[in-house]
């Protein structure tokens, strides 16, 4: 019984393969154009007006729409619905809990995990998201529900329409696996 | 009949190693976001599922060869025998006057039933018309069809599923088999051939 319980952490199987070449390519070239667009309009358009459109996180989902492009976490309807409902759940529970801000940060990104695995759009940068709407500090606080929008949900929308001009490219890429 | 025929739980098991997926794997350009073994799962999964699928969804009337050529009881068997190798088939349907099977006529009946020493094998036939002991098919020159053939028949009901079928084949070592229906009227045939062909189509159609 215990033996069994400690051998389940020795792993079963080994790591999947590598890519090659072409794929950290094409990885490259896509999260460069990604993020470079949010960063360009963040900080030469929107410096000095209290809005920006890159949020950390936005880092993490360049990782899974431009380098797994095949993951159902990397597909449009997660992309664009876990960041959009982890923002909502963030904000809220910062509203609700700031006097707690510890308490606020767990409920925000159990929360926003639970609702993503609710509505079939689990994207792990959600959680950072719900995260940096109560750890983000007063710029982001400030803010309030516009949070959710700009720069999450137009931010998330520039990253996916970079992938899905990018990821169609290469013969060996297509993207996405299906839109809802 | 087809339905007393239990039906039989498939063992058929799939040796797939883990390198086999992996090397799969690599096959496919990009990310997989998967672990071998989950992949090995899934796959596992899938098969048993899509055996399933064909084997219980598939069922005789969806494959049987409809336009089946037969004989009545009283057809002479050089006629048999001719009508067998004009249509090139190695078995056919003996019909009583009503349209109800009676029996089958398979290529072993007339070797059971001719001359020959050994009555199981073809060659054994060969065999003697060669040691000049002439044809071995005399003896039943003026027989009928129902002298020789095997009845009452196998038979199957038009729902009954492949996998049943393919038993059947194994169980009684038979190669085709009569499709009938409630009154026992023969509606098509089924042989080896036709479960081969169904899951190669299906395979095909899927692509």
């Amino acid at each position: 019984m215990l033996s069994n319980y400690f051998n389940k952490m020795r792993g079963t199987t080994k790591s999947p393969p590598a890519v090659n070449l072409s794929e950290i390519f094409w990885s490259w070239i896509g999260a460069f154009l990604g993020i470079s667009t949010v960063a360009l309009i963040s900080y030469k358009v929107l410096e000095g007006k209290g809005l920006t459109m890159i949020i950390g996180s936005f880092g993490a989902s360049a990782v899974l729409i431009y380098g797994a492009v095949k993951s159902p976490l990397a597909q449009p309807r997660n992309l664009l619905g876990g960041h959009v409902f982890s923002a909502i759940i963030g904000v809220t529970s910062y509203q609700l809990f700031q006097s707690h801000i510890w308490f606020a940060a767990a409920i925000a990104v159990a929360t926003a995990i639970a609702f993503m695995h609710a509505t079939k759009t689990l994207h792990p940068p959600g959680g950072a998201t719900a995260l940096i709407a109560v750890i983000g500090g007063e710029s982001v606080h400030k803010l309030g529900y516009l949070y959710a929008i700009i720069p999450t949900a137009v931010g998330a929308s520039i990253m996916l329409a970079v992938a899905l001009l990018i990821n169609n490219i290469p013969k060996s890429r297509r993207y996405p696996e299906f839109w809802l | 009949m087809g339905e007393n025929i239990k039906k039989k739980d498939l063992t058929i098991d799939i040796e797939i190693s883990d390198n086999d997926i992996y090397e799969a794997m690599k096959d496919i350009p990009g990310y997989l976001d998967i672990t071998p073994a989950d992949l090995k799962d899934v796959y596992k999964l899938a098969y048993r599922h899509a055996l399933q699928r064909i084997t219980q969804a598939v069922r005789a009337h969806d494959i049987m060869t409809t336009q089946v050529f037969s004989v009545n009881r009283t057809t002479p068997v050089m006629e048999v025998a001719e009508l067998m190798a004009e249509k090139t088939v190695s078995g056919i349907p003996v019909l009583e006057e009503d349209g109800k099977v009676a029996g089958i006529i398979s290529e072993k009946d007339f070797l059971s039933h001719m001359g020959s020493r050994d009555k199981t094998h073809f060659m054994a036939v060969v065999a003697e018309c060669l040691q000049g002991k002439g044809c071995v098919a005399m003896p039943i020159r003026s027989q009928k069809a129902e002298d020789i053939m095997t009845s009452p028949a196998v038979a199957v009901k038009e729902d009954t599923s492949v996998i049943e079928i393919a038993n059947l084949f194994t169980e009684k070592n038979i190669n085709r088999v009569p499709v009938i229906n409630e009154e026992g009227r023969l509606k098509g045939i089924v042989s080896r051939a036709d479960i081969v062909l169904a899951s190669l189509m299906k395979t095909k159609s899927k692509q």
